[in-house]
């Protein structure tokens, strides 16, 4: 009986799982290329700017997800028309790119100057040196740390759910109105599908990082 | 002149580093500075390309005075080897050779790469050219942070105590590439304690302390007869192997 | 945006009012998730295989699901076998089951970090394995995990907003409310998103001065 209403409910829990996917990628994308940059002004760039982007830090890690969510669901759209999707990528995601915008920042200060100098030395620009030299270092140490950002961003992506995002959450809590109970074995396997995907977002992960690590560089090759 | 010095001063807060450092080179010359420690050697080569802005005085190179607005292009041609290598770590060793003909003097990939083997086999090293730079010895480090130079095919390279940071087995390799590129004619000004070196290669010593340079001229002459009483202090000590 | 001032003084009183239920709520969570972290960890380095297997089960399911998929399976999911629970109470629980398995990963990495001499020294006195631990290596590890478990306090906070979605009436629910009667929803959520921020950072200054005063040299 349980099992029936869930095969015949499952179309609709795997279209909501790649909703929160599709929401995961954007938003942790908007996070990677903001807080790149974040991280890039932070540590190389004027005073000012610096101040700016610790501000814009402060900020978007100081206020709940929720609340973000609500803040440029509700509020912003009364002045620029989106959808909840759309609203929810950007308030996660510039959330996110205040997170990211740490690891990237500890993963810069964490390359050694020489290399800096050596690339100065040779005739690069500080933003060449930065891209050819600073940033595939950074990156590469970046991964690890980088990972409990996926994992607490895909759960993050449940919270879309207060803004009307019909992502797994939000398909869990129809299934529950529509079949008029089941709530234990929808949530339980709503539950798997996140803890499933954030395993195997961890695993690609590491091997990632593994396939990157340099030699004399390799931090959790324990495996 | 293919390098002139000029007047060069420098200052970190109130002490006064380099007090006005002059000197010229001509192309092909090999000079070597030598000096106690904490004098303003490294900081005085490190003005010539300025990764110290010096305070105050000029650096010309083949006749053009090196400012903030032509530094990149002007350090192309003056190459810089560290005492600590600094090899780009993410890099292969032929990548560290190749990067810079192929992002800096618009060289091809394999253009790039060509010359990078090239390079690699004058100072020997074109067996580790796959390896990572944390797979080296710090000899192959050092002579492959030349090669790195070398690719740039600059009228100059300023060396800081390339040897200093290595076991005293490993200088050898490192002394006997300069060496040759001393022979071949490569213009080079060389901060090191290297008496060999110094005495094979080098066409003047300058020798330097508290900011100034106190003597210079040909390796006999200062090796043999120094002028300045602390010159000859420095030099005995490090003639009879105590650290200098 | 003096206008925003001056309906932020207006609303203010009725939002702050939904501060004590976060206090409450986020106080009763980080208790329950510092003492069952504290077995968590305790089973996870000591526990004999089968105690050991069901702890790190417990903290890979509550670190690996969103915290808002296990209020709704405690606030609507249990009452299908008979167990009911106010909203408020199944937020704390929601919650404090949550960051026990966060505070317990993270004290389980301090008790790790503290050498292994210390308990060996500590056996040689003749203390049972339970008084090393309790006695000398607890003391220890609670220290190194200060800014961790600082840190956790913070997001917690943070994170007791999600009790909103199962209709607690704590800030984030006031603010909603509000933004209902007035239809000035960005208005509401800058001045909660203001409060958050200054909550945040007073806990944060107060955690730092407890780091401070329970510093020891060498810790
Ligand atoms: N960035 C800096 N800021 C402040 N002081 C500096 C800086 N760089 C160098 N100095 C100081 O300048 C003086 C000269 O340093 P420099 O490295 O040029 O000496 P050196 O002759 O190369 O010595 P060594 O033989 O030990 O390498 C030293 O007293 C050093 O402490
Ligand atoms: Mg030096």
């Amino acid at each position: 009986m349980i099992f029936e209403t869930l095969l015949s409910q499952m179309p609709y829990l795997v279209h909501g799982l790649t909703v929160a996917i599709g929401l995961l990628v954007c938003l942790l994308s908007l996070g990677l290329a903001l807080g790149l940059v974040l991280a890039i002004l932070e540590v190389y760039g004027h005073w000012t700017l610096r101040l700016v982007c610790v501000l814009f830090e402060r900020v978007f890690r100081g206020i709940p997800a929720i609340v973000l969510l609500l803040l440029f669901y509700y509020g912003v759209t009364d002045y620029i028309e989106m959808g909840s999707f759309t609203a929810a990528v950007l308030a996660l995601g510039l959330r996110s790119a205040a997170y990211q915008s740490q690891i990237f920042r500890g993963a810069f200060l964490s390359v050694p100057n020489g290399q800096m100098m050596a690339a100065r030395a040779m005739g690069m620009n500080k933003l060449q040196a930065i891209r050819d030299i600073i940033i595939p270092q950074a990156l590469r140490m970046s991964i690890g740390p980088w990972t409990n950002e996926f994992s607490s961003e895909l759960k993050a992506t449940s919270l879309a759910y207060v803004i009307g995002v019909v992502e797994l959450t939000r398909q869990a809590k129809y299934i529950i109105s529509n079949t008029q109970g089941n709530i234990l074995v929808v949530f339980g396997v709503v539950a798997l599908m996140y803890f499933v995907v954030n395993r195997a977002g961890n695993w690609a992960l590491y091997r990632l990082e593994n396939r990157l690590s340099l030699p004399g560089f390799e931090h959790r090759g324990d495996a | 002149m293919l390098l002139r010095v000029e007047n060069i001063h420098k200052s970190y807060g109130a002490a006064e580093i380099l007090k006005g450092v002059s000197f010229d080179m001509a192309p092909g010359q090999s000079k070597v500075i030598m000096g106690p420690s904490g004098t303003g050697k490294s900081t005085l080569l490190r003005c010539i390309n300025h990764l110290t802005p010096p305070d105050k005085g000029r650096i010309f190179v083949d006749g053009e005075e090196l400012t903030a607005k032509n530094l990149n292009t002007m350090r192309q041609k003056v190459a810089f080897v560290f005492q600590d290598f600094n090899l780009f770590t993410h890099l292969r060793t032929v990548e560290n050779v190749a990067i810079g003909p192929r992002k800096l003097r618009g060289f091809g990939k394999k253009a790039a790469l060509d010359l990078a083997y090239k390079e690699l086999e004058r100072v020997g090293l074109s067996d580790r050219a796959d390896a990572y730079p944390a797979e080296l010895s710090g000899g192959q480090q050092q002579r492959a942070s030349i090669a790195r130079a070398l690719a740039m095919e600059p009228k100059l390279i300023l060396f800081d105590e390339p040897t200093s940071a290595l076991d005293p087995e490993l200088t050898g390799e490192v002394v006997s590439v300069m060496n040759k590129l001393a022979s071949e004619g490569m213009t080079m000004l060389v901060v090191s304690h290297e008496i060999g070196f110094a005495r094979k290669a080098a066409d003047e010593i300058i020798f330097m302390e508290g900011g100034k340079i106190i003597e210079q001229g040909p390796p006999s002459q200062i090796f043999n007869a120094p002028q300045q009483d602390r010159t000859r202090a420095f030099l005995n000590v490090i003639e009879h192997g105590d650290d200098a | 945006m003096s206008a925003w001032f001056d309906f932020a003084i207006e609303h203010l009183p009725y939002v702050l009012l939904g501060v004590p239920t976060t206090l409450g709520l986020w106080v009763s969570a980080m208790t329950i998730g510092a003492m069952l972290g504290l077995v968590l960890a305790w089973a996870r380095i000591y526990g004999n295989r089968p105690i050991y297997v069901i702890a790190t089960i417990y903290v890979e399911i509550f670190r690996g699901t969103p915290m808002l998929v296990q209020m709704f399976f405690i606030y609507l999911g249990l009452p299908e076998i008979g167990i009911v629970f106010d909203p408020l109470t199944a937020a704390v629980i929601a919650i404090g089951l949550n960051t026990a398995a966060y505070q317990a990963e993270y004290l389980r990495g301090a008790v790790r970090s503290v050498p292994m001499g210390q308990m060996t020294a500590a056996r040689a006195l003749g203390m049972g394995k339970f008084q090393g631990f309790v006695n000398i290596i607890l003391p220890q590890a609670l220290r190194r995990v200060i800014p961790q478990w600082s840190n956790e306090a913070i997001l917690e906070l943070k994170y007791t907003s999600i009790a909103y979605a199962i209709g607690v009436t704590e800030i984030t629910a006031r603010a909603e409310k509000i933004g209902y009667e007035t239809f000035q929803f960005f208005e509401v959520f800058l001045l909660i998103a203001a409060i958050y921020v200054v909550m945040t950072s007073i806990v944060a200054q107060l955690l730092l001065l407890l780091e401070k005063k329970v510093s020891v040299p060498g810790l």
